[in-house]
């Protein structure tokens, strides 16, 4: 077997398998929901983290099995995928994006820790919330600027 | 780092696509190594200058002024 076609066989095996682990995670989260309505919990929350790693699943296989196809597609495919210069910029993306997430979560612990001891307002209800948020969003954000900015340097 | 890639590559009348494929890189990485904004990695360096039948000092040229005002 071609080192690209190996990779790509390794691809669509995670693509499947993220696929089917989102079929499962769905079909948890509605059995749930029927099943035990009494929760304290949002369990659509569950359904919905199913129906993420599903659109994953299937988004890979479709992008993969396109390029199994002919070899021209799949060898291009693989240069793209693999290439240092894609890989560099994701890598630099990534450790600013690391960087800015550490940032944010000792922020929060410096918080809790003054909270704690009544130097400022413990993070509760909505502050909680969106601090939290900020937590996923602002990294990803980082991490998406700064792909763009890096492909337009290098 | 200054290169003759855009030369070598028209007087074998290859498109950027054509050499990239030979590479196994991107296009995109193709057109940044010859605008001079991408400094290849040794083991690319080394494939493209063997694709030319080059020495890799013949077809990127290092420069230290370069380098220090980078």
């Amino acid at each position: 077997m071609r080192k690209s076609t190996h990779w790509i066989a390794n691809r669509m095996r995670l693509g499947w398998i993220t696929l089917l682990a989102g079929f499962l995670v769905v079909s948890l989260g509605i059995f749930m929901e029927v099943g035990f309505s009494s929760l304290p919990y949002n369990l659509r929350i569950v359904t919905g983290v199913g129906i993420l790693l599903v659109g994953v699943g299937a988004g890979t296989l479709i992008r993969y099995r396109a390029a199994l196809k002919d070899e021209q597609s799949l060898r291009r495919l693989t240069a793209e995928e693999r290439d240092e210069r894609t890989v560099m910029i994701r890598t630099r993306a990534g450790n600013r994006a690391y960087i800015v997430s550490a940032a944010l979560v000792y922020t929060g612990l410096m918080w809790a820790s003054f909270a704690a001891n009544g130097s400022l307002p413990p993070l509760a209800g909505d502050g909680l919330w969106f601090f939290l948020a900020a937590c996923v969003l602002v990294p990803f954000g980082v991490y998406v600027a700064s792909v763009l900015i890096d492909q337009r340097s290098f | 780092m200054k290169n003759r890639l855009e030369e070598m590559r028209t007087k074998n009348g290859w498109t950027q696509q054509e050499l990239a494929d030979r590479v196994e890189v991107s296009r995109q990485t193709i057109i940044s190594l010859e605008n001079g904004r991408y400094n290849p990695s040794i083991l690319l360096a080394f494939r493209l200058a063997r694709l030319f039948n080059l020495h890799i000092e013949d077809l990127f040229i290092y420069s230290e002024e370069e380098q220090y005002h980078a």
